[in-house]
């Protein structure tokens, strides 16, 4: 078989890899940040509530995520879900993924906010702030220098993590280089690393130089 | 003058977002376009159209919930000779283009979606696809659990090994590891109530696919695999990619059928199994059996 003809098949069904990595980054970053907000809430049924659904969530398998996710629903309360909407299976794995990967984000995001020094936060009730400014001009600047590296590392993860959606049959590269192993060929399964490398390498650059741009008191 | 910078910057990621997205979702379809089509309108199509969350636990008609939607979604998995992909990356294959003939005199359009075997029941009852079709053995447990349609093809289970290997027959391979698809007929042969004597004191391995069994007898890491005759006959042997590999000769276990499996209950099969007597009669499925070296059942052909 024509290697072009492969590698052109390969480089689209990497674009749904791609476009699970986005979707999952878009929704599961600002997402993150509100769970962290709830990990570190004063109201402690909210807290607690919180911890127990990061630890559920961060304790079962994506894979199994995915599987409940696009399943369930239909099966269990017979909602049909993801049968109505086009791409059904595409929006099922992106719902576990985001939801996946907002609460590891939550961790990180828990960890740079309480590791800023209280006095900032004092200081800036000294000077009448509210508790949104100081969050807001003070904090979560900080946080935000803080947490690349451990983002940086998420994010690598998630581009690796995405090829998981095949689990339902979503086709995405390495499912697609699956069909020729079935054929007997499989250099195109041990070429589907030069994608993820690729994408991993276009990101560590951006992630340095990201670091490099905030550095700006070293 | 920062914030208009961190808004600016947002707002051009959601731009590449939304790029991104817009540029994936044309390409990114799991839903095959089958080459040999006459009805090839722009079958890309992935809008379904019905009522998601239609209370369809109780008897509402599957036959309208498919015809409303325009549209059947047939599960495969791609294998030669059902559903594989031909050298211009078409779909083709005996199902796909049996399906295709069905769907035309229906008037729906077919939608082929990739599955994982394993877990298609699941899916059917999910209504993620609307059958199974696929070269799905006939079994009493499928029968009961699903609606399945007349027989189509004929089919045998048969064992595959290397052709350097002297094994003749199934007693050869007590101990040795044995390989199957998970959920398929196969398996059963090796790992069930109604399993083979000899089969059943090898080392069992199931496979998400019926096609990597291939790949690990070949590999040498299976000593053999139990298959359906109809992969094994277009897949296996000279002038195949699978060149190495043999059927035993002469040993065929439990003789059995192919049929298409819809719900449970469902009023899409009567429909289903008139096109196919028309299709049988017409002659149009004795040409597609010819092409793709298969037997049709004898359902079809009294």
């Amino acid at each position: 078989m024509n290697a072009a003809i492969i590698y052109g098949r390969l480089l689209e069904s990497f674009l749904l890899n791609c476009k699970l990595f986005v979707v999952t980054l878009i929704f599961g970053l600002p997402l993150g940040l509100v769970i962290a907000f709830g990990s570190i809430s004063r109201f402690k049924p909210l807290a607690y509530l919180t911890k127990t659904f990061v630890w559920v969530i961060r304790g079962t398998p994506l894979m199994l995520q995915i599987i409940i996710i696009y399943f369930v629903p239909s099966l269990v309360f017979e909602v049909y879900l993801w049968s109505g909407i086009s791409g059904g299976r595409f929006w099922a794995s992106a719902a576990a993924f985001i939801i996946n990967y907002a609460c590891y984000f939550s961790e990180i995001y828990r960890g740079g906010i309480e590791s800023i020094p209280l006095g900032q936060s004092e200081a800036g009730q000294v000077l009448g702030m509210t508790r949104a400014q100081i969050f807001f001009r003070v904090t979560l600047l900080q946080v935000i220098k803080r947490i690349v590296p451990p983002m940086g590392n998420e994010i690598i993860t998630l581009v690796k993590d995405t090829s998981l959606a095949r689990i339902i049959s979503n086709k995405e590269v390495i499912m697609m280089a699956e069909e020729y192993t079935a054929k007997g060929l499989i250099w195109p399964l041990f070429s589907t690393g030069l994608f993820f490398l690729a994408a991993v390498g276009i990101l560590t650059l951006l992630l340095g130089y990201g670091e490099k741009k905030l550095g700006y008191f070293r | 003058m920062k914030r208009k910078k961190i808004i600016a910057m947002l707002i051009a990621a959601l731009m590449c977002a939304a790029a991104l997205t817009a540029c994936g979702s044309g390409t990114s379809s799991t839903e095959a376009t089958p080459s040999a089509s006459a009805e090839d309108t722009g079958s890309d199509a992935s809008n379904a159209t019905g009522n998601p969350t239609e209370d369809s636990g109780s008897e509402g008609s599957d036959y309208s919930y498919i015809t409303d939607k325009g549209e059947l979604t047939i599960g495969i998995t791609i294998y030669e000779p059902m559903n594989y992909y031909d050298e211009n990356g078409g779909l083709t294959g005996f199902d796909t283009e049996f399906a295709l003939a069905v769907c035309e005199t229906l008037g729906l359009e077919p939608v082929f979606q990739e599955i994982n075997w394993e877990t298609k029941e699941v899916e059917l009852s999910a209504k993620t696809i609307d059958c199974i079709w696929n070269g799905m053995t006939i079994t009493p447990e499928r029968s009961a659990n699903m609606s399945i349609s007349l027989p189509y093809v004929k089919n045998a289970q048969v064992i595959v090994v290397r052709a350097d290997s002297g094994v003749t027959s199934a007693a050869d391979l007590i101990g040795k590891t044995v390989v199957a698809e998970m959920g398929s007929a196969g398996e059963a042969q090796i790992a069930g109530d109604e399993a083979d004597e000899s089969l059943a004191q090898a080392d069992y391995i199931g496979k998400t696919k019926q096609t990597d069994c291939l790949l690990e007898v070949k590999a040498g890491t299976a000593d053999a695999a139990v298959l359906d005759w109809t992969l094994a006959k277009s897949m296996v042997g000279e002038g195949t990619d699978y060149s190495d590999l043999i059927m035993i000769e002469g040993l065929e276990l439990a003789s059995e059928e192919y049929g298409i499996a819809f719900r449970k209950d469902s009023d899409m099969t009567e429909k289903v199994d008139a096109v196919i007597k028309e299709l049988a009669n017409g002659g149009t499925l004795d040409a597609l059996a010819e092409k793709y070296g298969l037997s049709l059942a004898p359902a079809l052909t009294d």
